[in-house]
Order: C-alpha cells, then sequence, then structure tokens
C-alpha cells in the first residue's frame, strides 16, 4: 500500500487540481486505507460547505449610489466655452480695474473703447478689401494663362497628327539624352582642368 | 471577459452606462469578499464603493492583456491591506509558519474515527466556517476567500497578490485546516 497522502493533496484533489497519475494514486489509497477515506469524506463535506458559502445580499439601488459618487466625464465639444467665460472675465476685470484707477466711467470707457474698435475696423477694412480682390485679378490672369497654354497645345498636337507627336516626342527624348550626357562630359572636363 | 474589455472601452470614452453595467456585474462578489475581509457590512459597502470609484479613476490604466476581475480585486486587496495598517491590525508574515494556540498545523493525517464536522448538516458547517472564519489570520482568509467565494484559479490569486502559486496553494490549505481545528473545537 503506498503511504498515506498529506491533507494538502486531499482539498487539491477535491478541487480537482491532482493530475490523473497523482488523483489515481489517491483513489487506490483510500480504497484500503479506513482513517484517509475517513479523512477524505471529512474534507469533501468541508469542501462543498467551502464552496457554497451564501453570497453577500448588496442593497438594491447601490450601483446607483455607486454611479452618483463618481466624478463627471469632462463634458466634449464645451471645449470653446472655458477661454470664452474667461476672456469676457478678463475684460470685466480690465474695465473695472480702469475705472478704479482713473475715476473714468464705465458708459465713458465703453465709449472709448466702440470708437478705437471702430476706427481700427475703419481703417482695416478698405485694406482688406483691396487686398481680396488683388488676389482676385491675380488668380484670373493666372488661370486665363493657364487655358490658353493648353488650348495652343491642343492646337499644336492637331495640326501634328499622332505621327507627328510621335516624332516630335522621340526627337525631345533624344535632346534630353544628349543634353545630359553633354552635361556630364562638361562638367568632367571641368574637374579635370 | 470580453465582454470586460468592451465595456472598459466604452466607458474610457465617457459611457457611464457601460461602466454601471461593470458595477453591477460586480458588486456581488466584490461585497462578499469584502465583506469576509472587514466582518462588517456596512464598511463592505463603504469599502465596495470607494473600489468602484478607484477603478473609475484609473480605468486608463487597465491593460486589456489581463482580466478585468483580476485587476479589480488587486484594487480591492490594496485597499483592505491599507484598512488593515491604518487599524494596525497584527497581520501574518507570508513566510512566518503559523503556531497556533492549538498546536501547530500538521500535514498529516492524524485522524481517527469520525469528526464533529461528520456529524453535521451543510447548512451548519457553512454557519460554524463563517463564524470561524473570522477568527483566521487575514492574510490567509483573503486567500481562502478569493479561491472558494470569489471562485479565482489559485493563477489568478497569486497575479492578484504578486506570491508563487505554490505559496498561494499552501496558504489556502492552512486557512482550510484552521477552520477545521476551530470547528472541532467550537
Amino acid at each position: 500500500m503506498t503511504p498515506c497522502p498529506r491533507a494538502d493533496s486531499l482539498y487539491l484533489y477535491l478541487e480537482g487540481e491532482l493530475g490523473p497519475y497523482d488523483a489515481r494514486k489517491i483513489e487506490e489509497h483510500v480504497e484500503c486505507c479506513a482513517a484517509c477515506r475517513e479523512a477524505l469524506e471529512e474534507r469533501r463535506l468541508l469542501h462543498q460547505a467551502f464552496t457554497s458559502l451564501p453570497p453577500f445580499e448588496v442593497p438594491k439601488g447601490f450601483a446607483r449610489s455607486v454611479m452618483d459618487s463618481l466624478p463627471e466625464p469632462e463634458a466634449r465639444g464645451r471645449g470653446w466655452l472655458a477661454p470664452l467665460v474667461a476672456a469676457a472675465a478678463g475684460l470685466a476685470a480690465g474695465l473695472a480695474g480702469f475705472h478704479l484707477f482713473t475715476g473714468t466711467g464705465i458708459s465713458e470707457v465703453l465709449v472709448a473703447l466702440n470708437g478705437f474698435f471702430g476706427q481700427a475696423v475703419a481703417q482695416a477694412a478698405p485694406l482688406a478689401v483691396k487686398t481680396f480682390k488683388l488676389g482676385g485679378v491675380l488668380l484670373k490672369i493666372s488661370r486665363d494663362l493657364l487655358t490658353l497654354g493648353l488650348e495652343g497645345l491642343e492646337a499644336f498636337s492637331r495640326v501634328l497628327g499622332p505621327q507627328g507627336i510621335a516624332l516630335v516626342a522621340g526627337l525631345t527624348a533624344l535632346l534630353a539624352v544628349l543634353a545630359f550626357f553633354g552635361a556630364r562630359r562638361f562638367l568632367h572636363q571641368g574637374e579635370g582642368s | 471577459m470580453t465582454e470586460d474589455r468592451q465595456l472598459v472601452s466604452r466607458a474610457l470614452r465617457g459611457d457611464r452606462r457601460a461602466y454601471e453595467m461593470i458595477v453591477r456585474k460586480y458588486e456581488q462578489p466584490l461585497t462578499s469578499y469584502l465583506s469576509r475581509m472587514t466582518g462588517e457590512r456596512e464598511t463592505a459597502l463603504d469599502f465596495a464603493q470607494e473600489v468602484f470609484l478607484k477603478a473609475y479613476c484609473s480605468l486608463a490604466s487597465y491593460r486589456p492583456a489581463y482580466k478585468f476581475s483580476t485587476w479589480l480585486f488587486k484594487i480591492a486587496s490594496n485597499h483592505v491591506i491599507d484598512h488593515w495598517r491604518k487599524k494596525k491590525l497584527p497581520t501574518v508574515s507570508i513566510d512566518q509558519p503559523l503556531d497556533e494556540e492549538d498546536g501547530p498545523l500538521t500535514l498529516q493525517i492524524p485522524d481517527q474515527g469520525p469528526s464533529v464536522v461528520r456529524k453535521l448538516e451543510l447548512a451548519e458547517i457553512r454557519e460554524r466556517i463563517e463564524r470561524a472564519l473570522e477568527a483566521v489570520p487575514e492574510t490567509l482568509r483573503e486567500l481562502f476567500v478569493l479561491r472558494h467565494v470569489n471562485e479565482f484559479s489559485y493563477e489568478e490569486i497569486a497575479d492578484i497578490k504578486g506570491l508563487p502559486v505554490g505559496t498561494v496553494k499552501n496558504r489556502v490549505f492552512q486557512a482550510k485546516e484552521l477552520l477545521r481545528k476551530r470547528m472541532e473545537a467550537a
């Protein structure tokens, strides 16, 4: 008969944590050892109780109270609001400070500010209009030039026909090759001298 | 598990309903664990709320390569340890051999004849276990609860507690034998 198994092996056996070889050894042993059979039955009962302990009864509304305790996520799409509020608050503080230090009435400050911004807009607006107009004219000229070039190219290709186009393309390629090698030779001569 | 990952992903995008589903899924296992660790119903509920809050605030640090339940219980375990430290409860070192008042735990089987346990009904055994559990040292009790109440595998418990699997198995066994001895003595 094999020696009596350790108590921890009995628990692992009951939990299905032992390999088939070790499990078989325990099964064979308890068949012939009354003390171990008794010990195994006791642990089996305990194991049954361990694995069926009652769960905690959670009060209704617990999840809701957890959710209420969570911080609010940062609202998306309201990113513009904070700078706007800060700017408004800064402006108000500036006006109040100006009023306190100079004694000028807030309405006067507002009138002055209005005049200043009105003057700035009056000066900047014609300049912006002129720049815009100039940009439009330049755009029109470049567009006309491009159209003219494309039309000329189309007329030229019509006059030449397919054979003529092929001839011109071949000559251009030849000229490009000659120009490339000529340039290289010229450069090498330059290096040699 | 995949469902948890999807819920976490949705919660990270600001979907509070997804996090509420996580809370509803884990409220019972978490409070079952915490009630056995604190021994008080109200404290367990407070702790569960705090653990869910901590988890929510650090959701971005959750790595989907791991199980969400393991991650959540790791937070809960650390929370309980902090509580013990604050209360200065005596804790048992993981390397310290356990010598109980009723003698050192023996690993061999000395049983002679039917035990007290075998004479009890299952419901009575459960009641006795619950009572005896309160007297089991916290470090052993925690591993026992994670294994048998929360039904984590030994490997998952090892991950939660950062311990070798062999140590976890040994400690769970010690907890069970302590419970058995206390029940016999009661």
